[in-house]
């Protein structure tokens, strides 16, 4: 499957789940600020995208919950320090990190949520094979 | 018809609340699936009676507190009525009363496990089809005044259904987002076999601290019951409406 295949069945799982219209679907669409996703929501992608492309996601792989654990070596004063960094890296060896390292605001992180990072998850998992 | 078409399913529903919560819903054009437990005959005699009407109604027989039964339940709902689960009652109940110190670790489970495990496991397949599959369902957990307005006696009852209100609102607030609806209803002093034994005690007594004067019927919590599952009710959720006569309020009008 092309990247773009992954995309667009990404995308229609989307459409699905939150009850958005295909139009509004876009990569950098963020999840929750501008597709309206809440917890709920994020739940049914899993379900739906395991069913779409025959994978297993293991509980908080896509969606890791409470990463940093109220850890004050992870974040100070609202902001991910550069150990929290690394573990939100580790955890999240999928997302692009670049923007949100220049301003690493820990209410920021649901930003990172988008078809594209969706898409890239899904694009590693079946070349992995699992 | 407020219900026109619409799949139900309701727990303890050959008897007493839940027996006129199935007759309602039948009469508002639902179909309407009922479980009950030992009363084959007054089950039975339910469905007969709905299906003479021209409804459409079938009786399951199980144990709610058996956890294999609300899955079998449903499939089997969605068996006979084409896939769909719309509404949802939790209303089987049982009372085990006793004074605490000598209540037993059964009479305990016995009570928790019907009224509130088997709330729990119904609502969990349900919501599995409401939220994910529907975006749409009706869930009414039946409750009581005793969860607020204690009886001695009823540790074990009173625990179950106050566990079963805070269930509800919680419940109500994480699929609120997906047009299902979570509500209970905390029904007074009604005229069911459950609470034959107070009444044959207390006698005319039971009257006279419920500010309407009257014993309430099944027919009460059913209309209740109607008005939440219907569409006029889309915006009412996470909500236990009182329906007992006034008799949580104090006392009556000498």
């Amino acid at each position: 499957m092309t990247q773009e295949e992954i995309y667009k069945k990404v995308a229609n799982t989307l459409v699905e789940a939150l009850n958005v219209d295909e139009e509004e679907i876009q990569r950098g669409s963020r999840l929750q600020a501008d597709l309206g996703a809440e917890s709920i929501d994020f739940l049914d992608i899993v379900f739906r995208l395991e069913r779409e492309f025959g994978i297993k996601i293991p509980r908080g792989e896509l969606f890791p919950e409470s990463i940093f654990q109220g850890d004050p070596d992870m974040v100070q004063n609202g902001k991910v320090t550069t150990k929290g960094l690394s573990e939100l890296r580790q955890r999240m060896p999928y997302a692009d990190l670049k923007r949100f390292e220049s301003n690493p605001d820990v209410a920021a992180i649901s930003d990172l949520f988008t078809v594209e990072l969706i898409t890239k998850y899904v694009e590693g998992k079946l070349r992995s094979g699992n | 018809m407020l219900l026109k078409d619409q799949v139900a399913l309701v727990t303890g529903g050959s008897r007493g609340i839940g027996r006129g919560i199935v007759k309602a819903f039948a009469r508002e054009g639902a179909k309407v699936a009922f479980v009950y437990r030992s009363k084959q005959a007054e089950a039975e005699s339910l469905v007969q009676e709905i299906t003479a009407a021209g409804g459409a109604a079938i009786a399951i027989q199980g144990d709610v507190a058996d956890p294999a039964v609300p899955p079998a339940t449903i499939a089997k709902v969605q068996q006979a009525f084409g896939g769909r689960l719309d509404i949802l009652v939790n209303n089987a109940g049982v009372i085990r009363d006793t004074l605490f110190v000598r209540m037993s670790e059964e009479d305990w489970r016995t009570v928790l496990s019907t009224n509130l495990d088997g709330a729990f496991r119904f609502c969990k397949v349900a919501a599995d089809l409401m939220v994910f599959k529907q975006r749409y369902g009706r869930i009414i957990n039946i409750s009581s005044v005793a969860a607020e307005h204690v009886n001695a006696g009823q540790t074990n009852y009173a625990a179950s259904k106050g566990a079963i209100n805070s269930f509800t609102k919680a419940l109500a607030t994480e699929v609120a987002g997906r047009n299902v609806t979570v509500n209970a209803v905390a029904p007074g002093f009604i005229e069911t076999d459950m609470s034959e034994a107070v009444r044959n005690k207390a006698g005319d007594l039971v009257k006279k601290m419920i500010p309407a004067k009257r014993l309430g019927q099944p027919e009460d919590i059913a209309a209740v019951a109607v008005f939440l599952a219907s569409a006029a009710a889309s915006y009412v959720t996470g909500q236990v409406i009182t329906v007992d006569g006034g008799l949580s309020l104090g006392t009556p009008a000498l």
